[in-house]
């Protein structure tokens, strides 16, 4: 094998690829837990490895341990088929995310809409696995995702198309690096609308991940645990493995779309280093806003999508186009 | 409760309180069993995935403590359950016992492994 292919092979398999995300997806669930931990005054995961540190881990291989049920009446093939799904698929889109700073492992025209679609297909599989559960909790928790789906996905890809305008690429890496040749990262660019943009694909970004105020779909207090009600062992590892990596997913996407900038991109070994600390920095904003809001109800989720956050985004997608044809 | 606040913050030992039975390690049994609740907590008790734990917290949950004999109380969770692996005394038990209590299991667990 010669050199280059064994630095590929490298790439895809340790930095920044499967090791290194999936340790991250970890990594991220513990700082989630801290974060909201601190905000409510208290300490968090603490015993297990430094700081507890490893407690994900140790929590993924307890789950890995655990007996597998298997509801009656529920379909085998979907709640085997899903949690695989979606533990693969945020993990294939974060190939799209320049990860190391400068160019992603897989980068094309377009893989901006195709993480998109990604994140549509793990909505489904969310309906789908709460469906297949053959329970009431399951089915309720289901049903409440799919309305979310039909609330957050369409300002979501409207804000996400600002930068893509911006750059004036839909490639992930180009807007990352289109941000460096402007000079600014996206959020501070064609001000406020930059910063809307941002703030709309953050909001959105908590209702993808169901998390609060947008966890409806598996409000403990009301619904058990809403569409993972019935889900034991290897299955919920696998689901909740997928869920830190699409935690990841959308921190990467945040720092990749709106926080580029010039200072870090062309050092080699900084860029790497600056970029995991942008979506970390991601990440704990949404951790925080966890720990400060109270949980909406589905329908008022739906109304303050469909009554502002939807027209907000087209009218910031619609500003950012015109400022940007007659401006330059 | 206050074994999940801040005060004694049980996540520090990576504990935390999940809304599915499917989902739980350890049934924490807090009060009294009656008749009514009896078929409902073995329903639970059966929904959990093995290896599973029965903690049994303060003197009702154990015996029925001061409820025991009332015509419509069948005891404490020894009464009903096929097993409980530990059991915290008090009425009520603090929340350092009940944590102790956890940490204890944990500890006894550690052992029969070896």
């Amino acid at each position: 094998m010669s050199r280059v292919e064994l630095t590929d092979l490298l790439a895809y398999l340790v930095f920044p690829g499967y090791a290194f995300l999936v340790l991250m997806a970890f990594f991220l669930e513990w700082l989630d837990r801290k974060t909201l931990a601190k905000v409510q005054d208290r300490y968090g995961p603490l015993v297990v490895g430094p700081s507890g540190l490893l407690q994900p881990v140790a929590d993924f291989i307890k789950l890995l341990s655990k007996e597998d049920i298997l509801p009656k009446g529920a379909s085998r093939g979907i709640l085997t088929a899903a949690p695989i799904l979606m533990a693969a698929l945020p993990l294939t889109a974060l190939f799209f995310i320049p990860v190391n700073g400068h160019r992603a492992l897989v980068c094309f025209e377009g893989d901006l809409i195709a993480t998109l679609f990604i994140l549509v297909i793990m909505a489904l599989l969310v309906f789908l696995t709460g469906w297949a559960s053959a329970n009431a909790f399951a089915a309720e928790g289901a049903m409440r995702s799919a309305l979310q789906m039909l609330s957050y996905e369409i300002p979501l890809a409207l804000t996400a198309i600002c930068p893509a305008l911006m750059a004036g690429s839909l490639c992930i890496s180009d807007i990352y690096a289109g941000q460096a040749r402007a000079g600014l990262p996206f959020i501070a660019l064609v001000p406020p609308f930059g910063f809307l943009s941002f703030v709309i694909f953050l909001i959105c970004s908590l209702a993808e991940l169901e998390r609060v105020p947008f966890d409806a779909p598996e409000a403990e207090t009301e619904i058990v645990a809403g569409w993972m009600t019935e889900l034991t062992g290897r299955r919920l590892a696998l689901i909740r493995l997928g869920r830190n990596l699409s935690f990841l997913l959308m921190a990467g996407l945040m720092a990749s779309l709106y926080l580029g900038d010039p200072l870090t991109f062309h050092v080699a070994w900084l860029a790497p280093l600056a970029f995991v600390l942008k979506a970390l920095a991601c990440a704990i904003l949404m951790s925080f806003v966890r720990g400060i809001v109270a949980r909406l109800r589905i329908d008022q989720t739906l109304r303050f999508f469909w009554t502002y956050m939807i027209p907000l985004a087209a009218g910031v997608l619609l500003a950012t186009k015109l400022i940007l044809t007659f401006f330059g | 409760m206050a074994a999940l606040t801040p005060r004694f913050d049980i996540e520090r030992f990576g504990a935390m309180k999940v809304g599915s039975p499917r989902h739980a390690d350890i049934l924490i049994v807090t009060g009294p069993i009656t008749r009514e609740s009896r078929p409902r907590l073995i329903r639970i008790y059966e929904q959990m995935p093995e290896p599973k734990f029965v903690m049994a917290v303060g003197a009702c949950a154990i015996s029925g403590g001061v409820f025991s004999g009332c015509y419509n109380v069948c005891g404490g969770a020894c009464n009903v359950l096929p097993r409980v692996d530990m059991v915290v005394p008090g009425c009520p038990p603090k929340p350092e016992a009940i944590i102790d209590g956890l940490v204890k299991l944990i500890e006894a667990l550690k052992r029969a492994r070896r």
